[in-house]
């Protein structure tokens, strides 16, 4: 398998050209951290994206960043926070912001920051055949023409190579705090009810961490909330967020999405090693293989009008199909005609 | 060729008679939006019910017509104003609150539910739907989805596409499909973020599930007053610096406070060169902490006085003055031409300052009212075009306050879109090959080119067959596409 390593965007477009041209199929490759994810696909090269990543602007007054998509996540932390600001994706380090925003991945603290695609104004993206096109504007708000970005976001790679994003990123709380309460879904669907405007209610099966971010003393107010629900537990605080992870040492990990009142269905028989996102519907789910439990978990999602796709270990998206299948093969067909971005990686078989 | 009077009989014996009109009354009346722009249609049909809008969408493709989906048609930019053989889909009869499930921190909405009928009726269980246009006593939520649609709460909690979690959309084929889930995440390509803003050029939204936001359990309104525009616009700069983002930030130079002021009797200090709305929500404490920032700010950029509303009534007051700006400039001249652009905050001055000159060399009057803490402005030029050249003078203007918001970094439109009225700007900050890729997501959902027709892409933006620059012939790229893939 070949390795394209582009410098400029200029060199993306003639990479992607002539892969187009002699039907080579690319994977598009950031900081490999979201590679499992998407059904198995066969290509002859992978693009990698690091070498992009300079900064082209950043103006704290305006809460925009603009980066070119290899940069990773660590270094863009690095550069916010000489603004006292952060782009609220929370991936590891070496994740590339391209990745991150490809794989549709989002922040524990979805409940305060939202969906990470909503943070993306404007991307410069090169198609499957070599064309650099660009939607969005370096503003916080725009309705100018239609939102391309939105569209690859979350696409795995499959409708072109991100080179460069304008993000919105915001202020960093200046109090963060996080207290653990032992308990499973119930105790957290409580302390939801109870907190006003927390970052992030994660249970697990034991324990349930609550983040709280914001002037310190709308924190410490959120704070005397929780612990008047954990008073009678034996609650602690500190952190980091999230500490309990017990997801993490399983093979498999599913990433549920089902409505926020579903995950007590969703993860009633889904073992032991879950953490979900109460008031989200987001729920990690760790499995030991990728046979019947990930299909009884994907069948339950499915129930409740949502999906379980695998983001580490083997067991692909599943079978959902996406709405308006004849929509999603014409987009794809009209960014990457020659069919040579990842094939078959996307839902649907795209 | 389309065929009316078929469509009609079909449309009427589809939707019942009374739902049907083509007389000349009606044709006129829905013939232009709140726009400037003036169109025409053959057929006006008001859905009822999700059925009424698939059988809508049939009976045009069948009888040649294209389809104009419509609100309360208070858009600004001609994105309902039809043209040509168009049946107008107006869906104001479909205006049920359908569910409200706050567990799920959501409630499904029919599109021609009003804004503000939607906030009322969720305020008793604690929530609101953040997305809150000017227009909100008579805008639907159906055209909030099309447009994008902002508003001066939209600092904080994001435009209309960051509320909207799905979409049922019937396409022109007469499909019913839902984009986007009531759960986080869905399998596919994010059409749902697609088809927001896509001012009704991709399908009818036939209803909508939108995010239910928290009260906030305290809101602070402060009226801050300058004696220069400066100093006005680097203190919205310098609150954001500071860290802090206020629900609000609007901006209102002296024109438009003094009508303002005649017609809601607010309060607003008529001798001020330019005043502030600031407002900042939240937990008690964090509104106090977000209120010292935000008066630090003023004071360092020589506020000269700070007003707080004491009670729910002076706020709802200093918001009348503001909301109601776009009435009260009836009082300079009978017309006028609402702008909608933006730019980055820290060149808000000297922008300002342009659109002035602009209007100054063009001889009209020119107030302005916006969401200073978006960057997003609302020039407002008041005229009356029965005086022979005005409108004119006021088209010239217009053209070049948009090029000085592009040229400095800005964008054509923030919260109105693009319509008829700014389409053929689009080149302005497009590249042929965004514009043939946005032609190409258009055609994508649209393959005939019948929803809403010369809207949004300049004449001439189309998807074009990029096969031909791969040396590739059709067939031979068909191959290798995923079976079904041409349709």
């Amino acid at each position: 398998m070949d390795l394209i390593h582009p410098f400029t965007k200029a060199e993306v477009i003639d990479a992607m050209r002539d892969a187009s041209v002699r039907g080579r199929r690319v994977l598009v490759v950031g900081g490999r951290r979201h590679m499992d994810k998407g059904e198995p696909c066969e290509i002859d090269a992978e693009v990698w994206t690091t070498q992009l990543d300079q900064l082209v602007s950043y103006e704290p007054a305006e809460m925009v960043a603009v980066v070119e998509a290899g940069m990773r996540v660590g270094e863009l932390e690095r550069l916010l926070a000489e603004g006292d600001q952060e782009w609220p994706c929370d991936a590891p380090p070496e994740a590339t912001v391209g990745g991150v925003i490809a794989a549709g991945s989002s922040s524990p603290r979805r409940l305060r920051v939202g969906p990470l695609r909503d943070t993306v104004l404007e991307a410069e993206v090169v198609t499957g055949d070599g064309r650099l096109i660009r939607s969005g504007a370096r503003t916080v708000k725009n309705v100018t023409g239609y939102d391309l970005h939105k569209l690859v976001a979350g696409s795995l790679g499959t409708l072109g190579v991100i080179v460069q994003v304008a993000l919105k990123v915001r202020p960093r709380p200046p109090a963060r705090r996080t207290i653990r309460v032992p308990g499973g879904l119930e105790a957290g669907r409580r302390l939801l009810e109870a907190v006003p405007g927390p970052a992030a209610v994660l249970a697990t099966p034991d324990v349930v961490e609550v983040r709280l971010e914001g002037w310190p003393e709308e924190v410490e107010q959120q704070a005397q909330a929780a612990w008047r629900v954990a008073a009678a537990l034996d609650a602690t605080e500190g952190e980091p967020f999230p500490s309990v992870r017990p997801w993490e040492d399983r093979p498999v990990v599913a990433e549920a999405a089902v409505p926020p009142s579903g995950l007590p269905d969703l993860l009633e028989a889904a073992g032991d090693a879950w953490g979900a996102l109460v008031g989200v519907g987001l729920a990690w789910v760790g499995l030991d293989s990728a046979d019947g439990p990930l299909d009884a978990l994907r069948a339950r999602a499915r129930a409740l009008g949502g999906i379980a796709p695998v983001i580490r270990g083997p067991g692909g998206l599943g079978e959902a199909r996406p709405a308006a299948l004849d929509v999603h093969r014409r987009l794809k067909a009209a960014f990457d005609p020659a069919g040579v971005l990842a094939p078959g990686r996307f839902w649907g078989g795209i | 060729m389309a065929d009316v009077d078929a469509a009609r009989r079909a449309l009427e014996d589809a939707l019942g008679p009374a739902e049907v009109l083509s007389d000349s009354l009606a044709l006129a009346l829905y013939a232009r939006d709140a726009s400037m722009v003036e169109g025409g249609c053959v057929l006006v049909a008001f859905p009822r019910k999700l059925d009424d809008v698939v059988a809508c969408a049939r009976i045009a493709t069948e009888h040649g017509l294209s389809i104009v989906p419509r609100g309360s048609g208070t858009g600004l930019a001609g994105g309902a104003t039809p043209v040509g053989d168009a049946l107008v889909v107006v869906t104001s009869k479909m205006n049920r609150i359908l569910e409200v499930r706050p567990e799920d921190r959501l409630a499904w909405v029919e599109p021609g539910v009003l804004n503000l009928d939607l906030a009322v009726a969720l305020a008793p269980r604690g929530f609101t739907f953040a997305p809150d246009p000017s227009s909100q006593q008579v805008c639907s939520i159906g055209g909030n989805v099309n447009t994008n649609a902002g508003g001066p709460h939209c600092l904080a909690y994001g435009v209309t596409s960051n509320h909207v979690l799905a979409v049922d959309v019937v396409l022109p084929d007469a499909s019913v499909e839902r984009f986007g889930s009531e759960a986080p995440e869905t399998a596919g390509y994010d059409l749902r973020g697609v088809v927001v803003g896509s001012e009704g050029t991709l399908g009818i939204v036939a209803a909508a599930c939108v995010r239910l936001t928290p009260l906030p359990p305290d809101v602070r309104t402060m009226l801050l007053d300058f004696t220069t525009v400066e100093d006005c616009a680097a203190t919205v700069s310098a609150i954001i610096a500071s860290g802090v983002v206020p629900a609000a930030v609007e901006m209102m130079d002296q024109g438009i406070v003094i009508a303002a002021e005649n017609f809601a009797h607010a309060g607003y200090p008529t001798d001020a060169a330019a005043i502030l709305i600031v407002e900042v929500d939240g937990l008690p404490a964090a509104v106090e902490a977000q209120a010292r920032a935000v008066e630090a700010a003023a004071r360092a950029n020589r506020v000269r006085e700070i007003r707080v509303a004491a009670d729910d009534a002076e706020r709802a007051l200093l918001w009348k003055g503001r909301k109601s700006a776009f009435g009260a400039v009836a009082q300079i001249a009978p017309h006028y031409h609402l702008h909608d652009c933006v730019v980055p905050r820290a060149k808000l001055v000297e922008v300002l300052s342009g659109v002035y000159a602009i209007a100054k060399r063009h001889d009209l009057v020119v107030t302005n009212v916006f969401h200073a803490g978006d960057g997003n402005l609302h020039p407002l030029l008041s005229f009356d075009r029965r005086i022979p050249g005005t409108l004119e003078r006021v088209l010239a203007a217009s053209e070049e306050i948009v090029r000085l918001c592009v040229e400095a970094g800005g964008s054509l439109t923030g919260e109105h879109g693009i319509g008829l009225e700014k389409r053929d700007f689009m080149p302005l900050v497009f590249s042929t090959a965004d514009l043939q890729a946005q032609a190409c997501v258009r055609s994508a959902f649209d393959p005939e080119g019948r929803m809403n027709p010369h809207k949004v892409l300049p004449a001439g933006a189309r998807c074009g067959d990029f096969t031909a620059a791969l040396g590739m012939d059709a067939a031979e790229a068909a191959r290798n596409l995923p079976e079904g893939s041409w349709i």
